[in-house]
């Protein structure tokens, strides 16, 4: 009970921790940093409720990521629609994606699935630049509308869509939902064997992943104002493994952490110039090699054991 | 974290003491950079504007104030641009932007230039979308400019111009080929190129687009080939020219080419590739040639202290900081408002030619009686020298065929 | 006709090399190695250097970047992915972070430009009216040589049977007295090597730049998947197909279609054939 309640009071402590942030330090560049990375934190969420639970590697979140995005620029340059119709939509194109590749690649495991959803990415991508007359091309879309005018509204708006996600599958993954995707990580066989619909339950957690991480396309897009092939890039995926992996995977609150910290520490790296991306690919190594579980994860458990104190 | 949050709270201070001007008067006027910073481009931008900015330094500054430069990377991804403008006028607060070099991030940039008010000289990248905001919105967009490149539709019109005079009239050939690489501004291009070239009596035999990441030519050598066509133009910036002119020698390709090859405008770009390139026909947008007063100085003085040849960034950003200056001068403030209404007047002999901006605050292009920027040709020889073939009256030497095609 | 048949034979004999040593360190070790890659990269980079800074002659500058870069892929198994064998995921994520790692260093120390490998030949052969660069043509005849001396290496020594036996079961063949870690540094160093070989012989022609890296990896790995994870002959097949499926798009179709064609071709296989063509393990 006690482990239960102190999750709370952290969550809050987190939640009105970065929504003083932008107040206490103020200016654009940093709820511009700040908003970015929350939406990141939306995607690692989301790829960590389908993938860390079952342990199904998708390399090709940038997928879903994509085509929410690209949703919300249609929708809104050459429809005009409001933006606000952008979030529903998204999420509606990308479950649609969810089932086309998913169905046919879910029973695949390991590096296979791996491969076939980096598949899926990297032709979505291409189709972009081959159709550029429809698509924009190399530039993609440009003159998306805001979603929100104010910066700080943005921001909070962001903040409070990442929250929102983050407890619901939060929820679930504690659920009898998150317990059987996670027997399914363990052994399918057997979940199969004891009368479990294995393939319902996978492909419903994708479309569920899938769904969120269009959302946060969209956000991204109306933040953005642009939308552009590259985020279809096998990078967008990697990135967002690396945040999970950092994060502590299967933990779905982790994620968010990872994401922001790895965003807010590329930023930082920016005094770097030319070094920037080195000293952070070596970071990376460093983390890969001395945090294999992850840096926030365990160091929340750890933490929580601290405050419990000796039983 | 540190220098972060010292800038912050410097920020912050600063804030809190507005009310005394003096502090503010001898504040240096800030320049930001957002640049491909691992690109030939990006640091030919850098070194450039240290250049410019070093000289009116020594000469007193601009309004009593000294210029500095702070440079925030853009890479060639439009999210890691945006955050660079971000970091540029929120964190940096700078007072003018100049840099860029991908279309595509300049494009994603621009709303948030406009929403930070920023004067923005751009001098890297081509495509008409970014400067045709401007008549659209002038009150959100009336902060960029380009100080050059000459914008891609005007390329095609002077590329049109050089197939009539040059490929058709002096050499006798109108059999042609399109080559270009799948990018916004090629795509701009292609269209306005073909049309023009039709209507000037060529033939254009075949149109070939192909991803920038593409790194093998042959089969498209072979379509080429095979449509008969008798000269290749060519429209690279991001694709592997070297590549490509490795591979046309290697298969002594019997179709010479020529056209817009951004990296063949590198100085030691035929060097680095075994000298392959003899023969090639290469757009340059200034050459150690008279173009004006400042061509020669210039390159001499980037030369020495680079040891490098400067490629077409390095003449926008130079010019771009003495433009600015002189409007900053002229406004007698640093004010963005009053600071673009002296921008639209400015009347600069740069580097490649005088620079003067339309109404859509893109550089006019050369003409016959106007001396403005324009593409010059030049071929590559002999030990990896240059020579410039085309237009006419700046000819230094007569166009020679490769070996292995007879003529 | 012909062009394609001659082109296409250089693009698979250069996949094949790189997609070889790919399947050949999953085979043995599991080991899904994104640095593969990098190893191309380095011997490309390697034979350069040696060249234009210490105006070595080539041949034994191309020697000396294959022999540095083994040992580099060596210190990689040896010191970054060991440690992190007992999940999959760690090891793309390790491998992953040595190729930026290493591009990122490439960028430093040689820029953003395109480098020039010297080659070997310079002259055009005409081959029944085609004409290809005589380099083309010895990356071809050298990949099938080695290739084959692997193949007789893996076939027909004690130590070729020894990575034999590892690969098809780690533990049985430590109960026989085999030393898996150190076939695994052999099997490294060999993959290495090979990867560094291609990057010295398709350097000349191809792309050399620091992000060269990235496109020989996503090749090898959709030619490996075709192929069946781990089966070095369905690797050269799967190597054949797809090099010559690329040629024919790019020769019929279009240029800017022919990246699309080996991506489309892993995905179809996973989802018709998961394991492959040879692939023994199943994969669902």
């Amino acid at each position: 009970m006690f482990g239960k309640r102190i999750d709370f009071v952290g969550a809050v402590v987190f939640v009105a921790f970065m929504a003083a942030l932008p107040l206490i330090f103020g200016g654009n560049y940093l709820i511009g940093v700040l908003t970015v990375s929350v939406i990141y934190g939306i995607w690692a969420v989301s790829w960590d409720f389908m993938s860390g639970l079952t342990g199904r590697e998708n390399f090709g979140h940038s997928l879903f990521i994509g085509v929410g995005a690209y949703t919300a620029g249609f929708l809104n340059t050459k429809f005009g629609l409001n933006g606000w119709w952008s979030l529903p939509a998204s999420m509606i194109v990308a479950t649609v994606f969810a089932l086309i590749i998913g169905v046919p690649t879910l029973r695949l495991r390991g590096p296979y699935f791996a491969l076939a959803m980096l598949s899926g990415a990297v032709i979505m991508q291409r189709l972009m630049l081959i159709f550029w007359e429809q698509t924009g091309g190399e530039e993609g879309i440009n003159g998306i509308e805001p979603l929100i005018r104010s910066q700080l509204g943005f921001y909070y708006f962001a903040l409070a869509t990442l929250v929102a996600t983050t407890a619901l599958l939060l929820a679930l993954a504690r659920s009898h939902w998150g317990l059987i995707l996670r027997a399914i990580r363990g052994d399918e066989a057997t979940c199969q064997a004891a009368g479990i619909n294995v393939t319902y339950y996978k492909i419903a957690s994708l479309v569920i992943s899938a769904a969120f991480a269009g959302a946060g396309g969209a956000l991204y897009a109306h933040y953005q104002l642009q939308v552009s092939p590259q985020l279809f890039a096998i990078v967008t995926s990697i990135t967002i493994i690396t945040m999970v992996y950092v994060g502590g995977m299967a933990s779905i609150y982790g994620p968010v952490g990872g994401a922001i910290l790895l965003l807010l520490l590329t930023e930082l790296l920016r005094d770097f110039g030319e070094w920037r991306l080195m000293v952070y690919s070596c970071t990376l190594i460093l983390i890969l090699f001395f945090l294999p579980n992850g840096l926030i994860a365990p160091t929340w458990r750890r933490m929580k054991t601290l405050l419990a104190g000796p039983k | 974290m540190n220098k972060f949050s010292i800038l912050l709270s410097a920020a912050c201070v600063a804030a809190g003491l507005t009310a005394t001007s003096a502090v503010a008067q001898t504040k240096p006027i800030l320049i930001g950079v957002p640049t491909s910073m691992q690109l030939q481009v990006g640091r030919d931008t850098q070194d450039a504007i240290k250049m410019a900015i070093d000289d009116l330094n020594a000469k007193g500054g601009v309004l009593g104030r000294k210029l500095e430069m702070v440079v925030a990377d853009e890479t060639e991804n439009p999210e890691t641009g945006i955050s660079a403008i971000k970091k540029l006028t929120g964190d940096d607060k700078v007072d003018v932007l100049i840099g860029g070099y991908t279309s595509g991030v300049t494009l994603a940039q621009e709303p948030h230039i406009s929403a930070a008010k920023t004067i923005y000289l751009g001098v890297g990248a081509a495509s008409p979308s970014i400067t045709a905001k401007v008549k659209q919105d002038y009150d959100n967009y009336k902060y960029i400019f380009r100080v050059g490149p000459l914008n891609s539709a005007i390329q095609a019109g002077q590329l049109t111009d050089f197939i009539a005079h040059f490929v058709k009239g002096e050499l006798g050939i109108s059999k042609i080929a399109i080559v270009g690489e799948n990018a916004k501004w090629v795509q701009d291009l292609v269209p306005l190129l073909k049309k023009g070239a039709t209507a000037a009596g060529a033939d254009i035999r075949d149109t070939e687009m192909f991803d920038a990441q593409t790194s093998d030519f042959s089969p498209l050598f072979a379509k080429v080939k095979e449509s008969g066509a008798q000269y290749m133009l060519v429209i690279l910036s991001h694709a592997s020219s070297d590549v490509f002119a490795k591979q046309w020698y290697d298969a002594r390709f019997p179709v010479p080419y020529g056209g817009i090859d951004v990296k063949s405008m590198d100085g030691d770009f035929c060097k680095r590739i075994g000298g392959k390139s003899i023969g090639e026909l290469a757009v340059n947008f200034a050459t150690r040639a008279p173009l004006t007063p400042k061509t020669i100085p210039f390159w001499d003085e980037f030369v020495k202290r680079t040891s490098r040849q400067p490629v077409y960034t390095a003449f926008g950003a130079n010019d771009a900081v003495y433009i600015y200056a002189q409007a900053v001068e002229r406004a007698k403030t640093t004010n963005a408002d009053a600071v673009i209404k002296e921008l639209e007047k400015t009347n600069y002999v740069g580097i490649p030619g005088t620079i003067q901006f339309d109404a859509t605050h893109d550089v006019k292009p050369g003409t016959a009686t106007y001396r403005g920027p324009a593409l010059i040709f030049a071929q590559w020889r002999e030990n990896c020298d240059r020579e410039v073939i085309y237009p006419k009256t700046m000819r230094t030497a007569e166009f020679i065929y490769p070996p292995w095609i007879k003529k | 006709m012909l062009e394609i048949l001659i082109h296409g034979a250089v693009s698979s004999a250069i996949y094949a090399m790189l997609a070889v040593g790919f399947t050949l360190i999953f085979g043995v070790a599991r080991v899904l190695n994104l640095a593969h890659g990098s190893f191309y990269a380095l011997g490309a980079y390697g034979a350069y250097y040696f060249t234009s800074h210490f105006h070595m002659p080539l041949l034994p500058a191309a020697l000396l970047a294959i022999g540095l870069v083994a040992l580099f892929g060596v210190f990689v198994e040896k010191v970054l992915v060991r440690p992190m064998r007992r999940s999959q995921l760690a090891v793309l994520m390790i491998t992953l972070a040595v190729a930026l790692v290493v591009e990122q260093a490439l960028f430093l120390t040689f820029g953003s430009e395109y480098r020039n490998v010297p080659e070997f030949v310079s002259r055009k052969f005409t081959i029944g009216g085609v004409d290809v660069g005589g380099q083309r043509l010895l990356a071809l005849a050298v990949s099938v040589i080695l290739i084959g001396l692997l193949w007789i290496f893996i076939q027909r020594t004690r130590l070729g049977s020894a990575i034999l036996a590892v690969s098809q079961d780690p533990e049985a063949a430590s109960y026989m007295g085999i030393p898996s870690d150190r076939i695994f540094s052999i099997v490294m160093a060999l993959s290495a090597a090979l990867a560094a070989a291609a990057g010295v012989l398709a350097g000349p022609f191809l792309t050399v730049q620091p992000t060269m890296w990235l496109l020989p990896i996503v090749k090898a790995f959709a030619i490996v998947i075709v192929g069946g994870l781990g089966s070095i002959p369905g690797s050269i097949l799967a190597a054949l197909m797809l090099g010559y499926a690329e040629t024919i798009v790019g020769y019929t179709i279009s240029t800017s279609w022919t990246e699309i064609v080996s991506v489309a071709a892993t995905l179809l296989m996973l989802v018709f054939r998961p394991a492959g063509m040879f692939g023994k393990r199943a994969a669902f």
